[in-house]
């Protein structure tokens, strides 16, 4: 019976996925077929068998996935050290299971790939991979990115979607009780945040405002944005950057150098948060709920949630404003969601059913496997409306959709597939969605540095000089925003040392990784 | 004995005649007679073996370029090249530097510390109140670096902290210090101190104890007062339990607790905060390179081996007092 | 006039007495032995002579000076340990300074004086080492020699010979006596052995339970004890203590008559205890002697004597005998005879001592 309305339901939705249209014809092996796994993520550090999607997966293949994961790692930071350390452990461990999956997978396979521990994919996803194939032949640009130096896949990564990621936030209530208007650019934005410094907006007597403040620091050093300069070129911090072709970095930007200039006289004259380098990730629970944050660059949907604060501050409404423009007119906002995600599934060297195995990733990749990926179990999770996924009002109501979905095995970054921003916006609050509308209308986001993979002697190269280098980006940086040094009087000395720590050989690698694996 | 004779004739009747039964029967008969022995110091050589001497086969990938998936056997040899990375490198030299400045530091006023909590412990009368100020003492041993360095941020806080609030009473201006590179070593003092001079002081409590209680007695008779006892009778006491943790404190000088300097240190403050295993943090482990890592692991080792042999012969040659 | 004087020295842990009120003259240059089993309150005692331990109630005198709340180092007295208390980190030299020095005596003065202590003491050689590198006498004379050097008013010693082997012992308990006599300062000191007791003591004050049970030089002690603890603890080995009964003529022990001529003036019938002292006895029959039946368990020869240990029903006793060279004519012996003049009596319930010629 059941298998029979499934099937229904399949024949009624793989009119644009499918050639084949026969019964079952998501099975890919006959008998059951078992694979084992290591999968590790933050939020959830192994990978489990009961999961309704797993359990749906099995249903439509035949394929099983067993847990194997080893080094189960929940420790948190901005490097992703414990994922990465399970990874090392597994591999130091001797077995590599069939399927690998994790976040940070994409440096880790396309060494050891190359190496022999990874089986490469090129030509079984020619072959037995006709949904991801066409995925990347749509999409060469992201193909090229997940290559390794040898050219070859070695993972099948996780695609998020969506544009956008991160917005410039106001409080529009502070700036109606100060009669200001949102402001449109970088001076107006200036004007704004001394008048929430210097004309008590919180109304409570005391200049205790906090204008500007940041989760993280490093956002505030996108703030140089606002001078034409460059700080991040990905979601990673301190990535480099693509500039017409060329490899470079937004450190040795002359934007760079007067946005650095500008924001230490911002901080010295407490527009930005005195506290900004340690207030760590409760900045923004602390300055909205206490009634003192103004403004910050923080996540559309995230943020827009603290609206709720609403209902304890008289007033209180928080919105998304458009990128100020920056001196020169531009209005940029330099953070998006990524379009390839470094995290995503390989296929060990062991594994003896490589094609199997390449088909199962297919299978995500199918218009039921991505729906199953993203939205969970139909029935279970959704219901299909219109033949359109929406979610079940119990799950919306059950918690954070998002941790629902990791519970059910859902959304799971470290699995290969390519998100569908749909199962975002039906939960998404509507502050967010209006800042989403407002970015939507103007054309603020510029293209994003999605990596490069090094062959061993640039690898080399990078490891040996980057550290160094970035070490002494940041604490210039911070040296300078702090005003414990000048920007202006130290800027030709800061590239001489640059240089010599090695930044233009990592650059020169940098380039010829990218021209192989992007012309 | 005459059991003990019957039984290991009969082990060693089947192999063969008398002249063979000596060793064999003899090793055998030992080991019926002692075994409880050597359970007892199994678990300690095993944990040796385990824990220390096979990871010292390991060390070799600090002269070689490993590959995790390669194996430490398969990886190629590349004799000092890690080590000419590494001293090449001005960041590890100010951080070897770093490491030792802090230790320096630690070893100046964090090392006295516990001995003069102990010996202030020593003074208390009162017994609730000692117990008290013992156990309250102690607890922050107990505290997770993630709570203290949360602490500390938030007593550093320039906002605000306590300490910038007290000094704001005096007119004075905050000080962000967790930003500025010269607070950063007095305040990651001040906090080990903060944190383990309590713990730390159980030891020489312990010694304290351990003084015959007569000497105080007879020194009380010949007229000296607390203060003198506490010289020429407390502290000439636990000397040499003061030398041994010494000794050990030096062999540790090249581990500081980094696990506090990652959470309290910034860009900012790398200058003076970047310690050697912070910067193998940074540098090795983030990016996998385990053989750069052990590289500066050996070395550390090394340095730690000559302090702690110099330390301790001197403390031989001057004192009578040795770790071995 | 450098004597001590206790008078009703009380001593108390809370609601807990544990010495009772003692009283006691000590007079200047003499030495007093303290003795008494372990937990008599001998050394708690000393110690509040000392100042280590604060006096409950009573007067303690020094030198005609009222000393109980006079801190110690002000009472002048020096005292011995049983331990030795030395320095573990200064050599023999420092350890008989550290006194003088916290009493900020001159260097050259605290020089000659440890020089003439150690030459008393015999350790002129020894003043560099540490006391981990000297024997068990050697620190013992350490110690005295920390005391000595002081030229206290009173010498304390707190069984300072008790972590000595037995022949050390003796030799340095005849070393106390000689310094004693050599020095002639006033002395109290407590230990547990007897023998000790008896050797050193001009006079002996036998404690138990907190209290004293008698004063007296070590002979009036030996032969006329109060009672049947100090009967009982004096000597080696003590007295025999039996139940008896008085007859008109004598005391009768089981199924024995002691015969005690002219001693019992009228108290026939009273039950005691009568005391024998082991070598008091002897194998023949000797005049006003009573023959004294026993059943022999056991000889132990000690040279030129032995110990007879023996039963007479069901009460144990031991005696000693001459040897004369052999042991072999004790094994048959079956009768002691007790001469009538050395036999004590105390009263069975009291166990006080009786006197009942008197």
């Amino acid at each position: 019976m059941r298998k029979l309305s499934l099937t229904a339901a399949i024949l009624a939705t793989t009119a644009v996925a499918g050639p084949s249209l026969a019964d079952g014809h998501l099975q890919i092996v006959d008998k059951p077929l078992e694979l084992m796994i290591q999968m590790n993520h933050r939020a959830y550090p192994v990978y489990e068998e009961d999961w309704p999607v797993e359990q749906k997966a099995r249903e439509l293949t035949n394929i099983h996935l067993k847990d194997v994961t080893v080094g189960a790692n929940m420790r948190t930071d901005s490097e992703n050290t414990g994922r990465t350390e399970a990874l090392n452990l597994m591999l130091a461990s001797g077995n590599v299971p069939d399927i690998v999956g994790s976040s940070r997978i994409r440096d880790f396979v396309n060494q050891f790939g190359p190496e022999g521990a990874f089986i490469p994919l090129n030509d079984l996803i020619d072959e037995h991979a006709p949904n991801i194939k066409a995925y990347y032949d749509q999409r060469p640009d992201i193909a090229a990115a997940v290559k390794a130096a040898d050219g070859q896949m070695y993972y099948i990564p996780y695609l998020p979607d969506g544009k956008y990621g991160r917005a410039f936030w106001i409080r529009t209530d502070w700036l109606k009780n100060l009669g200001l208007e949102v402001p449109q650019t970088v001076d107006e934005f200036e004007t704004v945040l001394r008048a929430f410094k210097t004309q008590d907006p919180n109304g409570n007597g005391e200049a205790d405002e906090v204008p500007l403040f940041f989760r993280q620091w490093p956002e505030l050093i996108r703030m140089v944005t606002l001078w034409d300069g460059r700080a991040h070129g990905s979601d990673t911090y301190h990535d480099f950057l693509v500039d017409d072709g060329k490899i470079s970095h937004g450190y040795i930007g002359e934007g760079y150098r007067e946005g650095i200039k500008n924001l230490a006289r911002w901080y010295a004259e407490g527009l930005i948060d005195a506290e900004v380098f340690t207030r760590g990730s409760s900045a923004r629970d602390f300055l909205f709920s206490e009634n003192l944050g103004g403004a910050t660059h923080d996540w559309f949907a995230s943020t827009g949630g603290y609206n709720r604060l609403s209902s304890d501050i008289e007033g209180f409404e928080l919105k998304a404003m458009a990128p100020p423009a920056s001196i020169s007119g531009k209005r940029v906002e330099e953070h998006r969601r990524i379009l390839v995600k470094p995290d995503g599934w390989a296929i060990g060297y062991t594994n003896e059913h490589p094609v199997e195995t390449i088909k199962y990733f297919d299978f995500w990749f199918t218009e039921e496997g991505r729906r199953l990926a993203n939205f969970g179990v139909e029935g279970m999770h959704y219901d299909l409306v219109d033949g359109k996924p929406i979610f079940k009002q119990e799950f919306l109501d059950a918690g954070p959709v998002n941790r629902s979905l990791y519970q059910n095995g859902a959304q799971l970054q470290g699995r290969g597939y390519f998100q569908d921003y749909n199962y975002e916006i039906q939960w998404t609050n509507e502050f967010a969605l209006e800042g989403i509308a407002l970015y939507d209308q103007g054309d603020y986001l510029i293209p994003d540095f999605l990596g490069v993979a090094f062959d061993a002697d640039e690898q080399k190269i990078y490891d040996k000089h980057w550290g160094s280098v970035r070490d002494y980006m940041l604490e210039r940086q911070q040296a300078w925003i702090l005003g414990s040094g000048d920007v202006e009087a130290e800027w030709d000395d800061y590239l001489a040392q640059l240089n010599d720590l090695g930044l233009q050989e990592v650059l020169t690698v940098m380039q010829s990784a990218y021209e192989r694996q992007y012309n | 004995m005459a059991d003990q004779t019957s039984s290991s004739g009969a082990i060693a009747k089947p192999k063969s005649t008398a002249t063979d039964n000596s060793r064999w029967a003899q090793t055998v008969d030992h080991f019926k007679r002692e075994w409880q022995l050597y359970v007892m110091l199994a678990p300690t050589i095993i944990w040796f073996i385990v824990f220390l001497y096979k990871p010292m086969y390991g060390l070799q990938i600090a002269f070689k370029d490993y590959s995790i998936f390669r194996g430490v056997a398969a990886s190629p040899w590349v004799g000092f090249e890690h080590f000419e990375t590494l001293f090449s490198n001005d960041q590890f030299i100010r951080a070897v530097m770093n490491t030792i400045k802090i230790s320096a530091l630690n070893l100046l006023f964090g090392f006295p510390a516990p001995i003069i909590l102990a010996l202030m412990f020593n003074e208390i009368l009162h017994a609730t109140y000692k117990k008290t100020a013992q156990t309250i003492v102690y607890l922050p041993h107990f505290i997770s670096s993630v709570i203290i360095s949360g602490i500390v941020i938030t007593a550093f806080s320039p906002t605000a902290g306590i300490v910038n609030t007290v000094i704001g009473w005096f007119g004075f201006d905050p000080v962000y210090f967790l930003t500025q590179p010269e607070w950063f070593r007095p305040i990651f003092v001040g906090t080990g101190i903060w944190q383990e001079a309590g713990f730390g002081s159980i030891v020489f409590l312990a010694a304290i104890a351990g003084v015959n209680p007569s000497l105080y007695e007879s020194a009380v008779v010949d007229g000296a007062n607390r203060w003198q006892m506490m010289w020429k009778i407390t502290i000439p006491s636990i000397l040499p339990t003061i030398l041994i943790m010494l000794i050990i404190r030096i062999g540790n000088i090249m581990e500081v607790s980094w696990e506090l300097v990652i959470l309290l240190y910034q860009p900012a403050t790398y200058e003076t905060a970047d310690v050697v295993n912070t910067w193998v943090y940074r540098q090795g482990l983030q990016s996998g390179q385990y053989d750069l890592a052990a590289a500066a692991g050996l070395f550390n080792a090394v340095v730690a081996f000559v302090l702690v042999m110099t330390a301790n012969s001197l403390s031989r040659r001057f004192s009578r007092t040795s770790l071995w | 006039m450098a004597g001590v004087e206790l008078e009703g020295i009380v001593k108390a842990y809370g609601a807990l007495q544990v010495v009772h009120g003692i009283d006691l003259n000590v007079a200047e240059k003499e030495f007093v032995v303290l003795v008494g089993p372990s937990g008599c309150g001998k050394s708690t005692t000393l110690r509040m002579i000392a100042g280590l331990e604060e006096i409950t109630d009573g007067t303690l005198t020094i030198d005609g000076r009222m000393m109980n709340r006079v801190a110690p180092k002000d009472r002048d007295v020096a005292m011995v340990f049983q331990n030795y208390a030395l320095y573990p980190h200064l050599n023999v030299a420092d350890n008989m300074a550290f006194g003088l020095r916290i009493r900020k005596m001159p260097k050259d003065q605290i020089k000659s004086t440890i020089a003439d202590v150690a030459e008393i003491l015999g350790l002129t050689e020894y003043l560099e080492r540490r006391p981990a590198d000297l024997s068990g006498g050697q620190r013992q004379r350490v110690a005295m020699g920390r005391a000595i050097v002081r030229h206290p008013k009173v010498f304390l010693f707190d069984e300072p010979l008790s972590n000595l082997d037995a022949k050390l012992r003796t030799q340095m308990r005849a070393e106390i006596k000689r310094l004693h006599n050599r020095l002639g300062v006033t002395s109290v000191y407590v230990t547990h052995d007897q023998v000790e007791a008896m050797t050193l003591a001009d006079r002996i004050v036998v404690m138990n339970d907190g209290a004293i049970e008698q004063v007296g030089t070590p002979m009036e002690l030996f032969n006329n004890p109060a009672n049947t603890f100090v009967a009982g603890f004096l000597g080696s080995p003590p007295m025999n203590q039996m139940r008896g009964t008085l007859t008109d003529t004598g005391a009768v022990i089981g199924d024995a008559e002691i015969a005690l001529p002219g001693q019992i003036n009228g108290h026939a019938g009273r039950d005691v205890i009568v005391g024998i002292r082991p070598e008091h006895v002897t194998l023949l029959p000797s005049e006003q002697s009573s023959a004294l039946p026993i059943a022999l368990d056991l000889v132990e020869p000690l040279g030129s004597e032995a110990l007879l240990h023996a039963r007479h029903g069901d009460t144990a006793m031991v005696f000693k005998a001459e040897t004369h060279g052999s042991i072999d004519h004790l094994s048959g012996v079956d009768t002691v005879h007790v001469p009538a003049g050395l036999v004590k009596l105390f009263d069975a319930e009291t166990g006080r001592a009786l006197s009942l010629g008197a």
